[in-house]
């Protein structure tokens, strides 16, 4: 058994939930900032601007549903460890990277947007859907990464 | 259906109606008033009533918010749907007058709550007092002692630490000093001096910064204390009163819920008033009616006063509102439109447009029956059991659709609550249910869902160039509106299997259909885009631009529809991950356990965010992908004069509810 191919493979899928998962951190909390000083003037909209928080979080739960679909892959979640060569290994490491590297800036990005999206909420309430979508309008390229891993994730042969 | 067709009303009553027929349309709420343009006519002034409403208005308001405070009204999530408060028209004259009586409580509340502020600041400056005075409690002698007959007394701090030896040192002879109190950047001195070492003492004291405590006080600090001890605890009594009668006051709560709205309703109308043109005897009211409405409205104005009610096609310059009227399937979702923008005047509603492809796309990202099943539970008992404001019932019946159809596409991917059905059945009944899929799994065959995400997306994208078309086509412009579609139409479908064949097997048929369909869209485009251009140069770049557009506009459009399937997935995977974390132990009871609660906490969590990512994917599908190609809005909505209340709501039928 060629435990490197195996182990490339795990840091694939740990990098896939690692840089996402900071992208949306960072975002989150950049959001998050704005958000509380908001609603320490309004406290009223607070469900209007958490759900501009909530946007940038999606690039973790892509980096997420990409991990555990390399997880299952290679039988580390419920199944039998897969028999993977180094070029294997190398190869899932390379399917991690579209949703790992775009999920880590487009969520800090996506995380600006919505953070001026508040902005809005705070003067013109009404507009508030005009500010999530141009924060969700960074997203589909977060999307168009996922895509990516997961198919080729989809389409190693082990 | 769609947009409402609105007329221009001018109505023309004698002087003596112009209150009670303002208050008919002002229920009634079908009329947006105009300002009266006509230099003929008089304007009234109401500025002065109408401020005066507004100043017993924001009492009112003022008081609940103090109600609010020390008496809050006992609230359940039933009340957040309860929706307004319904009362008889006659019943509402009755509370009315007691108008006066619900001034006054609301002024002494008022007045309690200024005595609670004035109280609590005295208490916080005595206690500040208290504090420093605190550091004076060694000291015997009253705060403003200055000596004896032979003797004078020096009172104060320095702003160092000094200690009494130090400052003996530094003072002629006859005098001792004593420290009461002594920190790191204070010092509390107490001098006493012989009358004739005094005036030196003094000098030399003040050269060493000695401030003489400010305004002294006849008794002891330990005295004083004592005092404003007792003060604090009559000011304490006089907040606690202050407050009980606040609650008793509470009683008239729902009087106030009634002023409040009352006296909205008092202003909005007199506010309609100023908008009015009169004359010595007659006033004349012009606005706008939806047109299904303006008949009925006609009768009743008619048989009940001396009117003349006239209606018009608006001009083709005038600024007219939007109000839009859908089909009990497509309503729900005006409110997306509506955060959108209102349609302009050579729009079309794209609710009707959109409604159907924003429940199959909304179904499909969540695409978990399970959820779907809350959702449809959720909203039919709250849509049964509360009663609720027309805006919220819409957006309710909106989610109940979107959770029908969410249901539909998690049977289809064989997707409750994710795999819990296969996880209890392996794990507790052992046995291997595998998939219950109506459809298939798209976990299993990833591809097949893309490629059938992008075909949908290509039927919702032909829909908005479509509509573009018949609007062309309406408009006479029966050319434009067949080279503007046709070629996308031939282009789309032409690449549509070359590009599936990357990721599919395709016949190869379509294949050789495809390639010629897209050459002869590819140069129906180029010669005929620039047809607007008059020089044979812009013509041909025209035509090229064209293409460039459409092949990067059409192809990142159809990308977009990805969403659905990654949506979806991660859905699903999440569910997964949430049961799988919940069968972790060994023994059967423990598992038990924890599966229920990671169930009931994880898949809230994980509904909610998912809701969350649906509802804003499926807006801006429509809004990016679909709006694009036949919708600007910037229109402005219809607001009529109506009661605009917080708390109450008439019995009476409002045309427009």
């Amino acid at each position: 058994m060629n435990s490197i191919g195996l182990a490339l493979a795990i840091i694939g899928a740990a990098c896939a939930s690692l840089f996402a998962g900071i992208g949306s951190a960072k975002g989150v909390g950049l959001v998050g900032e704005a958000a509380a000083g908001v609603v320490s003037v309004d406290p009223n909209k607070f469900s209007k601007v958490l759900i501009l928080q909530l946007l940038p979080g999606t690039q973790g739960l892509y980096g997420l549903l990409t991990a555990i679909l390399m997880l299952r892959k290679i039988g580390i979640l419920g199944g039998d460890l897969a028999d993977l060569s180094t070029a294997q290994g190398l190869m899932f490491l390379a399917a991690a990277m579209p949703i790992a590297i775009v999920g880590l800036f487009s969520g800090i990005a996506q995380g600006r947007a919505a953070a001026a999206g508040v902005g809005i909420t705070a003067k013109k309430p009404e507009h508030n859907g005009k500010g999530i979508i141009m924060a969700a309008m960074v997203e589909t390229y977060a999307i168009l990464a996922l895509l990516v891993s997961i198919l080729i994730i989809n389409n190693i042969s082990i | 259906m769609a947009k409402l067709r609105m007329k221009k009303i001018e109505l023309i009553a004698l002087l003596t109606d112009s209150k009670k027929i303002i208050e008919l349309l002002q229920r009634h709420g079908v009329i947006e008033l105009c300002r009266n343009s006509d230099e003929e006519l008089e304007n009234t002034n109401v500025t002065a009533v109408v401020g005066e409403f507004e100043k017993f208005r924001t009492t009112v308001v003022q008081a609940m918010d103090v109600l609010d405070r020390y008496a809050p009204e006992k609230g359940s999530i039933t009340d957040m749907f309860g929706g307004r408060t319904e009362v008889e028209t006659d019943n509402f004259g009755r509370e009315a007058m007691k108008l006066e009586k619900i001034m006054s409580a609301a002024g002494e509340i008022l007045r309690q709550n200024k005595l609670i502020a004035d109280s609590e600041s005295r208490i916080s400056q005595l206690e500040v007092k208290n504090d420093t005075l605190k550091q004076w409690l060694p000291l015997d002698v009253p705060m403003n002692f200055r000596g004896t007959d032979t003797t004078k007394a020096f009172i104060g701090t320095v702003p160092y630490a000094v200690s009494a030896e130090q400052i003996e040192d530094m003072l002629p002879e006859g005098c001792s000093a004593e420290t009461v109190y002594s920190s790191k950047e204070q010092t509390d001195l107490f001098v006493i001096c012989l009358n004739e070492a005094a005036d030196e003492a003094e000098e030399i004291l003040r050269k060493n910064t000695f401030i003489p405590i400010s305004d002294p006080d006849s008794h002891t600090a330990a005295e004083q204390i004592k005092l404003s001890g007792e003060e604090i605890s009559r000011l304490e009594k006089t907040i606690e009163s202050a407050e009980n009668e606040i609650k008793k006051l509470s009683e008239n709560r729902r009087e106030f819920k009634f002023a409040i709205d009352y006296l909205t309703m008092r202003k909005d109308k007199y506010e309609a008033l100023s908008s009015l043109g009169f004359t010595e005897n007659t006033f004349v009211l012009t606005g706008f009616i939806p047109e299904k409405y303006a008949d009925q409205l006609r009768k009743e104005i008619e048989s009940k006063y001396t009117a003349s009610v006239e209606f018009t096609d608006p001009a083709e310059d005038e600024d007219v509102p939007v109000l839009l009227e859908n089909s009990g399937f497509s309503s729900p979702v005006e409110g997306i439109t509506r955060m959108y923008a209102m349609p302009g005047k050579k729009d079309v509603d794209p609710t009707p447009v959109m409604s159907f492809f924003y429940y199959l796309f909304f179904g499909m990202m969540l695409s978990d029956a399970g959820y779907g099943l809350v959702m449809l539970i959720g909203t039919t008992i709250a849509l049964k059991k509360f009663r609720l404001e027309k805006s919220m019932r819409k957006t309710l019946t909106m989610f109940r659709n979107c959770g029908i159809s969410t249901l539909i596409w998690g049977a289809l991917f064989g997707s409750w609550f994710g795999d819990i059905v296969q996880v209890v059945g392996r794990e507790f009944l052992g046995k291997d249910i595998g998939s219950i899929a109506l459809w298939f799994e798209p976990m299993d065959e990833p591809i097949k869902l893309l490629l059938y995400s992008f075909g949908l997306g290509i039927l919702h994208l032909f829909l908005g160039v479509a509509v573009s078309f018949r609007m062309s086509w309406k408009e006479g412009r029966k050319l434009d509106a067949v080279l503007d579609t046709l070629p996308i139409y031939m282009i789309v479908l032409g690449v549509a299997p070359l590009g599936a064949s990357i990721l599919t097997d395709v016949p190869d048929i379509l294949k050789t259909i495809g390639t010629p369909v897209l050459i002869a869209g590819v140069v129906l485009l180029v010669l005929t885009s620039g047809r607007s251009s008059k020089s044979i140069f812009g013509k041909f770049f025209g035509g090229l631009y064209a293409l460039y557009n459409t092949a990067t506009g059409y192809l990142s459009d159809i990308l977009s529809y990805s969403r659905l399937l990654a949506l979806g997935l991660a859905t699903g995977s999440i569910a997964g991950v949430i049961n799988l974390i919940g069968t972790m132990p060994e023994n059967t009871v423990l598992k038990a356990i924890l599966l229920v609660i990671v169930f009931i906490v994880g898949h809230t969590v994980n509904m909610a965010i998912n809701l969350l990512g649906a509802y804003v994917h499926t807006d801006r599908l429509q809004f990016v992908e679909l709006f694009s190609k036949f919708y600007t809005g910037g229109g402005r909505e219809f607001s009529p004069l109506t009661v605009n209340t917080k708390y109450i709501k008439f019995k009476e039928e409002n045309y427009n509810e």
